[in-house]
């Protein structure tokens, strides 16, 4: 199976600031592909390589095995849904919608009815004649969804669509999202700086570090595995340790990272430290240990005794669970 | 001890502050009420008795205006030698307003999407600077430009281009002895004295326009052609339509620039100059200045018909 999309060594420099330095990606055809990583880090400007408004300065990109490096935005078969949004606000939603089909020529009833149509799948009926500035934000998002998705594009991209929404919104349109990818069986690339959202939606993701992809896996890989220290930082919830304290636990010399629900408060144990804060989440406790410097969490499960704040504990965990990282 | 809850108030500044936030609506009628009575008052209020003027007449023996309503004032309007002026007006209005229209748009495109930094400064000196200087001096400059012995004419006859601008003197209601002396040149000139007032509002609605609008369009299948048309053309419509409103009514109330460049036939605001100040018939120069509001109001009108203002 040729891949949707395939990112071989590109990089896009402007000057001297690389933006995207040499980034190998695979996306494999009708896969939720995440892009996750900080502002800057080089994850908008891979999406807009693969939209066309960028030109890599080295590399190739190709969209179904075709070598699109050299071709224009509008004649690639890929759609985005912006970040703003970007909706005509001098067209009615069902002209907006309509837009793609209009600009390739085809008649006014077949495009309305299509456009209909595509409002009824983001679940707009009847909003036709509305202008977008008589939209809330999460109806603004499913216009943008339904006029990218007019045009049957074979990869779709989201520019953090859902930044702009309440979180409550956010996550109804995350579930949305995910079920009209898998109903439709598309494509999506989802540009991100949400681990959350990134890790709960995708099947596969790419974490951006300074115009490189730091790690790509299974959202289970990147959480339970992190490659690097940046990445079990940026991923969060999991414990870092710094080289010394992964010795004195009994590893090697070297960064390692360890999930809270591994570890496992002790009375005696090799390190011990004082617990600075306690938060109840109801199916347990997350206890925050300062173990010489180290913030350590760990998970007590709901009915285990929880020490108090400022006591001394130590800690164990399953050494399957340390998971050694590259990097200094 | 407690701090109280309420501070003392300190003066009477503070009791001025508090007295206003408790009545904001005080506030705002006080900050409106100077600038709405010279809007009401003298702005409107003027151009009301500029309206009742035009209904009444001129007694034509004594010279004398008769404060009684009528028509007939409009009637004049009518007459052949007054619908000619009426008319050369306006053809010259539009003539200029499309001109401007298209000079500016280029201009004003460059601007407002890839100018940037020393060159967006440099724009906006260059637009600017014009109006700076005295539009009496720049009208004569152009005079003495356009005229026989003007550096245009000796530009083209060392270039050997004298034809062309024998050609536009040939063509039948352009003539003249030279450019400075044909309606053409005072066309030249109304371009050029009007035409800031097209670009600096173009090259805002250009500004408004975020360039992921340009790219939505392209990443929805468009040519940079349709996007042109589609897209940024209607999005800059609302600031066409304003700079064609000042260079159009502008154009409909100069009496200056006919005077000194053209062939000296008569427009609106120079035949209203005339009948007011040597002539003094009041009333007709009042219904000759009605004129142009119901121009501007049928054009307003007609543009919002077609839709000019749906990016509002």
């Amino acid at each position: 199976m040729t891949a949707a999309v395939e990112f071989l060594t590109v990089s896009r420099h402007f000057g001297t600031v690389k933006a995207v330095d040499g980034v190998d990606l695979t996306i494999a055809e009708g896969s939720f592909f995440a892009m996750l990583g900080p502002s800057g880090s080089g994850k908008t400007t891979c999406l807009r390589l693969i939209s066309g408004f960028e030109k890599p300065t080295g590399g190739t990109i190709r969209i179904f095995g075709e070598d699109v490096s050299n071709t224009p935005p509008h004649l690639r078969n890929v759609n985005t849904v912006f970040q703003d949004y970007a909706l005509f606000p001098h067209l009615n939603v069902r002209d907006n919608v309509a837009y793609g089909l209009m600009v390739k020529g085809m008649g006014r009833t077949a495009r309305h009815a299509k456009a209909e149509e595509m409002l009824a799948l983001v679940k707009l009926d009847g909003y036709g004649d509305r202008k977008p500035a008589q939209l809330s934000g999460g109806q603004r998002q499913r216009v943008a969804l339904a006029r990218a998705l007019v045009n049957e594009p074979r990869v779709l991209l989201l520019d953090e669509p859902l930044g702009a929404l309440d979180l409550k919104l956010r996550e109804a349109m995350q579930d949305e999202l995910k079920a009209l990818q898998k109903r439709l069986g598309l494509t999506f690339v989802f540009v991100t700086h949400d681990q959350h959202e990134a890790l709960s939606m995708a099947d596969r993701l790419a974490v951006f570090n300074e115009g490189r992809i730091a790690q790509i896996g299974t959202p289970q890989d990147i959480y339970d595995r992190p490659a690097t220290r940046f990445v079990a930082d940026f991923v969060g919830s999991s414990n870092v340790l710094p080289p010394e304290l992964t010795r004195a636990l009994g590893g090697p010399t070297q960064w390692a990272s360890l999930r809270p629900e591994a570890t496992q408060l002790a009375a005696t144990g090799p390190v011990q430290g004082t617990v600075t804060a306690l938060r109840y989440l109801g199916s347990g406790t997350r206890v925050v240990i300062d173990a010489g410097g180290t913030e350590i969490a760990a998970l007590v499960p709901a009915g285990q005794p929880v020490p108090a704040e400022g006591a001394t504990t130590a800690f164990a965990f399953d050494p399957a669970a340390l998971h050694l990282m590259e990097g200094s | 001890m407690t701090a109280p809850a309420i501070l003392p108030a300190r003066g009477l500044a503070d009791r001025l502050t508090g007295t206003f936030w408790r009545r904001p609506g005080l506030l705002l009628v006080l900050l409106i009420t100077p600038p709405l009575l010279w809007l009401g008052v003298v702005y409107l209020g003027s151009l009301a008795a500029l309206l009742l003027q035009s209904f009444y007449s001129i007694d034509e023996f004594s010279g004398v205006v008769k404060e009684e309503f009528t028509l007939k004032t409009y009637a004049e309007l009518f007459r052949a030698q007054n619908l000619d002026i009426i008319i050369r007006t306006i053809v010259m209005a539009m003539a200029v307003t499309l001109a401007c229209a298209v000079l500016a748009f280029p201009i004003a495109y460059y601007a407002a999407r890839h100018a940037k930094g020393a060159w967006k400064a440099a724009f906006y000196l260059g637009v600017m600077l014009p109006l700076w200087s005295s539009y009496l001096v720049k009208v004569y400059a152009w005079k003495l430009i356009l005229a026989k012995e003007g550096i245009l004419g000796w530009a083209a006859e060392g270039t050997g281009t004298g034809f062309i601008i024998d050609g536009i003197l040939s063509i039948p209601g352009l003539e003249g002895s030279s450019l400075s002396t044909s309606p053409f040149g005072t066309f030249l000139v109304f371009v050029y004295i009007w035409l800031p007032y097209m670009i600096l509002p173009m090259q805002a609605a250009l500004e408004r326009v975020p360039n992921s609008m340009l790219e939505a369009s392209a990443d929805l299948g468009a040519t940079r052609g349709q996007t042109f048309r589609t897209v940024i053309l209607p999005l800059a419509l609302p600031g066409v339509i304003a700079g064609s409103i000042f260079t159009f009514s502008l154009t409909l109330g100069d009496y200056i620039i006919p005077q000194i460049v053209g062939d000296s036939s008569r427009f609106i605001g120079l035949t209203v100059y005339q009948l007011q100040g040597t002539a003094g018939n009041t009333p007709l120069a009042a219904a000759f200045a009605v004129v142009p509001i119901l121009i501007m109001l049928v054009y307003l009108s007609l543009a919002k018909r077609a839709g000019a203002f749906n990016a509002l």
